[in-house]
């Protein structure tokens, strides 16, 4: 077992911008690390060279403090398991599962013992003799896993292992492939671009954008204190309201200035901020679950117009605008648009105009030039 | 649905004259075929058929006279059906070096080696030239005054002279040599198309999994590429036993003596220069039986892994 290390690490294919760019991120051995990132992001690449499937261009990159920059897949001691699986066809289950034992040249009876091991954590035992082929998703996805556990390696790689499968095997594997790599406590480095498995699988999240870090912290600090205007916007569901605005620090209070309407701050924001002087333009980000449609009628209140509400069972999304644009869909009208979230069971309509609040402690505030956080300290 | 009648009884479904799903597709699948069955028949069944019949016969063309079971024995008395038959089973150990060589290229060629497109279209350009050119080719290559001993001079051999199609020992390893290298255009793309479809992931995967260049090959390229040789190796037994007509015909004509008379040439020669159509139509089906055999192994091969 040991703790990876990415050092500058890029990649650069042909002359094209770079896939992943100058990556410095630590993975403490037994962690398991999330990367996170819409699509294109660099999220494989950076995989694929840690695995040794694809060469790095510069920077150093150690698995257990040993430089492994030129370090042949097969000396790396890693295990991968693919989006596809890559389950080898013409094998069963227990053959795929012992392959790497097997080129290591263990005795048949060690090797039939750790399958079975493997099988018994991963509920396959009665499918050890089938081929692939004959497997539904779930448990072809439980063989790649299996493939993976039996060689007892330095780190798992997992590239989006359960993009594969429908929406409620995915939430029983989410927590069945934690709670194995909790079991096994090796390092783990897991690729997804689904934020619900970001928040619940990871120990810490890294959040890559065009290949660049964005912020690497536990899934509730990446929630509660995105770093810039890009992880705000990119976890929860639906994500962060990001409203461009005016600040006004003023003598006593700081008053933000929103369209034609203004809600005011205590001054020890200032304290835990550090907000650009008056008049600047910054982006006011706030939660959709920390917005409160009051009655209310008292100070720091928006009067906002109701779009849409969209019912989801448990709870209601309700789209919320001001000033004049109606329901159009370019981007002004959305940065003057924003959703809240609530109770099910809303009693009001499209049209309808509401106050909302929204308690200070909850707001965040982004640079509007390079959407870097202004609360004190940066992250 | 659960439909209960009166005395608890199931009721029955009343199915009529219609037949069942899979009855029917049976049906229509005959129908289908019909018109293809038709034409083996009357194009390939009859034909046997009549070979059959005229291989118990004496037949010049015109006339034939029906002489019985003697004329099998007869035949099998006749040595030259032997050498025939010795001379297509030793041109069978052609067959490895005419899946190996291909399966080496195809696999050069995979890795992109440098020039990897080029070399595909020289490999593959005998595919596109009549078997009668190359064999016109390889005559001029073998010949005494040909390439082959001009390449072995050039390189300072000055004393050694071969004339591989001279000799009886020697004129069906040339043949067998010029066989190989017709076949590899074909072989080479069919595992070409073979490799293409390997899943390049299950190749990292195994990298991963600890496995070497040859340990990829022997445990995820070679099984995956076996049906695709099984079919090569069907291809080329047939190539074999009734392609190699149009070589011999231009490179040695099935000579020396018999050295280079394989059963298709013997069939030609009987019928033809003889004029003993009735054992040439006897001779054929011994060929036709021998290919069938390999066909139906093969066959039974690739069925039982399923
Ligand atoms: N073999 C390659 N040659 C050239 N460019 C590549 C290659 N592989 C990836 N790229 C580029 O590198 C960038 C990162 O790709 P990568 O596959 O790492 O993205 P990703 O984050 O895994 O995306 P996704 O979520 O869609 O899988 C992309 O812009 C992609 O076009
Ligand atoms: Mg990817």
């Amino acid at each position: 077992m040991a703790d990876i290390d990415f050092d500058g690490v890029t990649k650069v294919y042909g002359d094209g911008p770079p896939a992943v760019d100058r990556l410095s991120l630590h993975i403490d051995d037994g962690e398991f690390m999330v990367l996170v990132g819409p699509s294109g992001c660099g999220k494989t690449t950076a995989l694929r060279m840690l695995a040794g499937l694809e060469e790095i261009s510069s920077g150093t990159l150690r698995i257990g403090g040993a430089v492994v920059n030129n370090t042949l897949p097969k000396d790396r001691d890693v295990a991968m398991v693919f989006q596809n699986y890559a389950l080898y066809p013409h094998m069963s289950v227990a053959q795929n599962m012992g392959f790497a034992l097997k080129i290591r040249g263990e005795s048949k009876r060690e090797i039939a013992r750790k399958v079975e091991d493997a099988a018994r954590i991963l509920r396959l035992t009665e499918y050890l003799e089938r081929r692939p082929k004959a497997l539904s998703g779930g448990q072809r996805q439980r063989v790649a896993m299996g493939r993976a556990i039996v060689r007892s390696p330095q780190a798992f790689l997992m590239d989006e292992p359960l993009s594969n499968l429908d929406a409620k095997l995915r939430v029983e594997m989410r927590s069945e492939i934690a709670r194995i790599q909790r079991l096994l406590s090796v390092a783990t480095v897991y690729v997804t671009h689904d934020q619900v498995e970001a928040m619940t699988m990871g120990d810490r999240v890294a959040v890559l954008r065009d290949g660049q870090l964005q912020q690497v912290a536990t899934p509730q600090d990446i929630y509660d204190r995105p770093a810039n205007e890009f992880v705000a916007g990119f976890m929860g569901s639906p994500p962060m309201n990001l409203v461009p605005c005016q600040l006004r620090p003023g003598r006593s209070r700081v008053e933000v200035v929103v369209a034609d309407q203004s809600i005011e701050l205590p001054l020890g924001y200032a304290d835990t901020h550090s907000l650009p002087e008056a008049g600047a333009d910054v982006v006011l980000g706030v939660r959709p679950e920390d917005v409160l449609i009051a009655d209310a009628t008292g100070a720091n209140v928006l009067k906002v117009r109701v779009e849409r509400v969209e019912a989801l069972g448990s709870e209601a999304l309700v789209h919320l605008a001001w000033g004049e644009g109606g329901a159009s869909s370019s981007r002004d009208a959305r940065s003057r648009s924003f959703i809240a979230k609530v109770g099910p069971r809303v009693t009001f309509a499209p049209g309808d105009v509401v106050s909302v609040q929204v308690s200070p402690e909850h707001i965040h505030f982004f640079d509007a030039g390079t959407g870097i956080s202004l609360r004190a300290g940066g992250r | 649905m659960s439909v209960v009648t009166i005395n608890g009884t199931t009721p029955i479904h009343r199915r009529g004259r219609r037949l069942s799903l899979r009855r029917r597709r049976q049906v229509a699948g005959f129908l289908f075929a019909l018109p293809a069955i038709a034409l083996v028949v009357g194009f390939i069944g009859v034909p046997i058929g009549q070979a059959v019949y005229y291989s118990f016969t004496e037949w010049n063309g015109l006339t034939s006279t029906w002489i019985g079971a003697s004329a099998w024995t007869q035949a099998f008395h006749n040595s030259n059906l032997w050498t025939a038959l010795q001379n297509n089973a030793l041109l069978l150990l052609a067959v490895p070096f005419a899946l190996g060589l291909p399966l080496l290229i195809a696999m050069l060629l995979h890795q992109r080696v440098v020039g990897w497109r080029i070399f595909r279209s020289i490999y593959f350009l005998p595919t596109a030239i009549s078997w009668v050119v190359l064999g016109l080719v390889a005559e001029r290559f073998f010949a005494y005054h040909g390439t082959l001993n001009s390449l072995i001079h050039a390189v300072g051999l000055t004393h050694v002279s071969t004339n591989m199609l001279g000799y009886e020992s020697t004129a069906l390893s040339a043949l067998g040599i010029t066989f190989v290298f017709t076949m590899i255009g074909t072989n080479t793309m069919l595992f070409l198309t073979g490799l293409a479809t390997l899943d390049p992931s299950l190749e990292e995967a195994a990298r991963i999994d600890g496995a070497g260049r040859w340990r990829i090959f022997r445990s995820i390229t070679l099984p995956h590429l076996s049906r695709f040789i099984q079919l090569a190796f069907v291809m080329t037994v047939i190539a074999l036993f009734s392609a190699l007509f149009s070589l011999i015909f231009v490179m040695t004509g099935g000579g020396p003596g018999y050295a280079t008379t394989t059963m298709e040439f013997l069939i030609y020669q009987t019928g033809f220069d003889q004029g003993a159509f009735g054992t040439a139509a006897l001779y054929g089906l011994i060929l036709f039986v021998l290919t069938a055999i390999v066909g139906v192994v093969q066959l039974r091969l690739i069925g039982s892994e399923e």
